[in-house]
């Protein structure tokens, strides 16, 4: 059942265009993703739906519910769309206590005193932060200050929750902490959510679905797997992972195969949009695909290594040819176990990881 | 910063010179309450019976409680309405938000006095709206020389000043927490109850304190409308007390100044204290973002309404009375506008000498005296720019004390200092301890006829201006330097320019637009200022100001009218040259 349906989506800031036809459905009890570059329009998009940005064209609808209609000029006042949202700040009221934050809009919605206390009470105590009602936000940790509005967003039970950014504004160490929990949290309630952020790792942790945002349009939608093991474009490739990318032109095109010839190697991949032999082209291949072998494999190269990193939980190698200028030439990264690399060294590139798109 | 701040001669002359102009003055009101007569009478004598006269005085103790009555009054009209106003028109669609901004700052700069003369011809019993309304309803509905009416009006008119304080603050307060009341279901209304003036509380509190100082300050409205009812405040007391013994009760005046200043310094005082806690408030804001308006709905209309009404109460009755009275040679009731639309006011006051001083030393002392205003003021600042030590904290308490000091008083207390510092010296080098000096005679006969003639000069008005708006200027010109980023100096000092010559090679140059704008608003502020004047007003210091206190009380409306519509003129220019070069008019 679809929870949330954005159609064909145009929004601009005077003469510069934020959103160009964005289209996007939300399933009940499903968590989606915005993911994108800054200035993709993801926040954009999500502050349309809350209603604080007012789209120029398309429609919003929840349900049977217009929320917004561009052919028919409606739109629904924020205060009456029943959305929760958390903000990238968390935007709590600094001269309201913990409770009072979170209470305020049962009182918005004549809870009485006592029920009102028990709602909140629950709240807190699924958050995971039962005596702390009592304080104000300025006494609160960020992961505190996070957890007190995400609860002010769910107490009046909002059939679609909106997150901003919501692990921004947390330390390294603490968000990952705090990924866990919302998602734990989302499963547990069953929410639908919407969550826009522009670190990929929370995307496909937290969200069922992603979808990636660009200049305004969807490049690219899915479950989190598919987005990472088969991106459709270049720019979805790029925009995921950490990865090698190998600059040439096609020499072979054998069905959905094709060859790249690049700077003294030729490297086969996947074919990835309308090839051509001649045209220049770009292959990417994930960092962690590539494969270290002390013996010459198909689709191998060999180069000498410039520089090892230490990681932590594992060794980062830089690969690269030699003679070339530093900044244009011919290199490769891969992860390995050791400190060192095999010697002599190839690095073979299995050909279902290359993609292979044009330039 | 860490180093003191060294004591160079320059910076001790500054400092010196300050405290001189701050303290001489006060040191006169003082000394002079305490005194039996007033200083130059011979038979003077330390006591309190200045004290014991005015507070058996009755119509002392009315001006005591008339003054409570408008400062409260004040603060329950303005803040209030002003909150709403800043609300309204910071976060909402509500219609015309653009151009009511630069209508409200028009009763901040335009003198009391000339708005109370505006109700008068505009409202009073025979003014303008009043015959109409006479003519329509067959009697007048309102009768402004009533306590409750004068409260009324001056609340409405010093809603600007509450306006201005709360809409800064809610403009640096974060979009985010007004958006979160709204999406959890939260009307406008809510929003701006809840959330937004809560948010606020310290510029409200602010602005309260500042609204009852201002209350008990005021002093033209109420000289031109308490008077045909007898209505007194503090002020306006003082002001009779001139000639109520028949010579100048100095003394007299002195023990009333005491008792205002006894309530205004810990008012300034608890100002400061309130805007350094205001600052601290801020850092616990939401994020500013650019935001939606807030959609009235169906509130817009009525909200809209409010603010019209309030427009035309406060600002367009009182210009368009001023304006209609000094185009037409008479009027009353059965006098038809189109028969007496006329110009001769404005040829009388062209052919009368002392009006056409008055104009010209007005723009004088506004263009020619603001921009030494601000060399002085800047001079100051620099005195205490990033150097945080105790010089610094004594000039910075120091020039609140002029703030405190209404500018009756601070006019007057200059003018005992020109009277009797040249008279002190005379005696002294006659037969006093300069007598021994090599040269008195001829110093006698050739300093002090100068330093007397000092009063008579337009040099004397500037000089009392420039002490009395001395807190409120310094402030502009101490955030304009503070702008000049630190390393920008630091960067010069380490490829080894002198102090002196940062600032003079870097700070100065780089505030120098905002020192321009700081001009711009001193020359608005003298233009409107009207009763520092008032005592030392002589053949020679006239400004349009002192001339049409001293004008209002001959009853010759006509001048006063063509006089009021001058000074008008000459601050919408003010204000139309600072807006299109975008001066922040307000802080």
């Amino acid at each position: 059942m679809i929870e949330l349906a954005v159609e064909d989506l145009y929004l601009s800031y005077g003469a510069n265009p934020v959103l160009n036809g964005v289209s996007l459905q939300l399933q009940r009890g499903e968590v989606v993703s915005l993911l994108g570059a800054s200035g993709s329009g993801k926040t954009t998009l999500l502050r349309a739906v809350a209603g604080l940005e007012l789209p120029s064209r398309g429609r919003i609808t929840m349900g049977e519910r217009v929320l917004f209609d561009g052919a028919t000029r409606t739109e629904m006042p924020v205060e009456q769309r029943d959305l929760g949202i958390v903000f990238q700040s968390y935007a709590l009221w600094p001269h309201k206590t913990v409770e009072e934050n979170i209470g305020y809009p049962l009182k918005l919605r004549k809870v009485g005193a006592h029920e009102r206390r028990e709602r909140v009470q629950r709240i807190l105590g699924q958050l995971g932060m039962g005596g702390l009602g009592k304080r104000y936000p300025g006494e609160l940790s960020g992961g505190q200050q996070q957890r007190v509005a995400i609860g002010r967003a769910l107490v009046y039970n909002p059939p679609v929750l909106l997150l901003d950014e919501p692990l921004s504004n947390l330390d390294a160490k603490l968000r990952e902490e705090a990924r866990a929990f919302l998602r734990e949290l989302i499963l547990r309630l069953g929410l639908s959510a919407i969550l826009v952020t522009h670190d990929q790792a929370e995307a496909m942790a937290i969200s069922d679905r992603i979808l990636l945002l660009n200049e305004g349009r969807i490049e690219q939608q899915g479950t989190p797997q598919q987005m990472y093991a088969s991106p459709a474009t270049r720019y979805c490739a790029e925009f995921l992972g950490s990865n090698n990318r190998i600059e040439g032109r096609i020499s072979a095109i054998d069905g959905s195969d094709a060859a790249l010839q690049a700077a003294g190697c030729s490297i086969r991949g996947v074919a990835n949009g309308a090839l051509q032999e001649g045209q220049p082209a770009v292959a990417i291949v994930r960092v962690e695909r590539i494969r270290l072998r002390s013996t010459p494999a198909p689709n191998s190269v060999s180069l000498p290594v410039s520089a090892s990193m230490y990681l932590g939980d594992k060794w980062e190698y830089v690969f690269r040819q030699p003679g070339g200028a530093e900044a244009d030439g011919f290199a490769l990264r891969a992860y390995g176990s050791e400190a060192q690399v095999p010697q002599p060294c190839y690095l073979e590139l299995p050909r279902e990881s290359v993609w292979i798109f044009p330039a | 910063m860490t180093r003191p701040g060294r004591l160079s001669v320059s910076r001790v002359v500054v400092v010196a010179l300050t405290a001189l102009a701050i303290y001489a003055p006060l040191a006169f009101i003082v000394v002079q309450s305490f005194l039996s007569e007033p200083f130059f009478l011979p038979d003077k004598e330390l006591g309190l019976s200045a004290f014991r006269f005015v507070f058996a005085d009755p119509d002392f103790h009315d001006a005591l409680r008339d003054g409570f009555l408008l400062a409260g009054g004040l603060v329950v009209i303005a803040v209030p309405l002003g909150a709403m106003l800043a609300f309204l028109i910071s976060r909402t669609d509500l219609p015309g938000r653009r151009w009511i901004e630069p209508l409200i700052l028009i009763p901040v700069f335009v003198s009391p006095m000339v708005l109370g003369f505006g109700y008068v011809v505009a409202a009073g019993p025979v003014g303008f709206f009043s015959t109409w309304a006479h003519d329509l309803l067959g009697f007048v509905p309102w009768n402004i020389y009533s306590l409750p009416a004068i409260i009324v009006i001056a609340g409405l008119t010093h809603v600007p000043y509450a306006y201005l304080y709360i809409s800064s603050a809610l403009r640096s307060l974060g979009s985010d927490v007004e958006e979160a009341a709204r999406t959890v279901g939260a009307t406008p209304l809510q929003v701006m109850t809840a959330v937004s003036l809560p948010m606020v509380r310290p510029a409200l509190s602010y602005a309260s304190v500042l609204l009852f100082f201002l209350g008990l300050e005021v002093f033209g409205l109420m000289l031109v409308l308490g008077d045909p009812e007898g209505h007194l405040v503090l002020s306006t007391y003082l002001y009779k007390l001139t000639n109520k013994l028949g010579i100048p009760s100095y003394h007299l005046m002195a023990a009333v100044a005491m008792v205002l200043i006894a309530f205004t310094i810990p008012l300034v005082m608890l100002q400061r204290h309130l805007l350094r806690s205001a600052g601290r408030y801020a850092t616990v804001k939401g994020k500013v973002a650019r935001a939606r308006v807030l959609p009235l709905g169906r509130w817009r209309v009525l909200a809209g309404a409010v603010v019209a009404l309030w427009l035309f109460v406060a600002i367009v009755v009182p210009l368009a009375g001023v304006v209609l009275r000094a185009f037409v040679t008479h009027w009353g009731i059965g006098v038809s506008l189109a028969d007496v639309l006329s110009v001769r006011a404005f040829h009388t006051v062209f052919e009368q000498a002392t009006l056409m001083r008055a104009i010209v030393n007005s723009i004088l002392i506004g263009v020619i005296g603001g921009a030494f205003t601000v060399a002085c003021y800047t001079a100051i600042a620099l005195a205490m720019h990033r150097k945080p030590d105790r010089v610094t904290q004594f000039l910075d308490y120091s020039v609140l004390i002029p703030r405190a000091v209404p500018g009756l008083l601070a006019g007057l207390a200059f003018l005992w200092v020109f009277l009797f510092v040249p008279m002190w010296l005379d005696r002294s080098l006659d037969d006093g301890w300069l007598s021994v000096l090599p040269a008195a005679d001829w110093l006698r006969d050739h300093a002090i006829e100068p330093l007397r003639d000092l009063r008579s000069t337009i040099f004397s008005v500037w000089l009392a201006y420039s002490v009395v708006w001395m807190a409120y200027g310094l402030r502009l010109i101490s955030t304009t330097l503070l702008q000049v980023a630190p390393e920008l100096e630091e960067a010069a000092r380490s490829a080894g320019a002198k102090p002196a010559t940062v600032r003079r090679g870097i700070t100065v140059p780089l505030a120098r637009y905002g020192l321009i704008g700081s001009w711009l608003l001193m020359f608005l502020i003298f233009e409107r200022e009207y009763s520092t004047g008032v005592y030392l007003l002589t053949p020679g210091t006239e400004t349009i100001g002192s001339m049409l206190v001293s004008l209002w009380a001959t009853g010759a409306i006509d001048i006063v009218a063509a006089l009021s519509f001058i000074n008008i003129l000459l601050v919408v220019i003010g204000m139309g040259v600072a807006l299109r070069f975008g001066v922040k008019l307000h802080d």
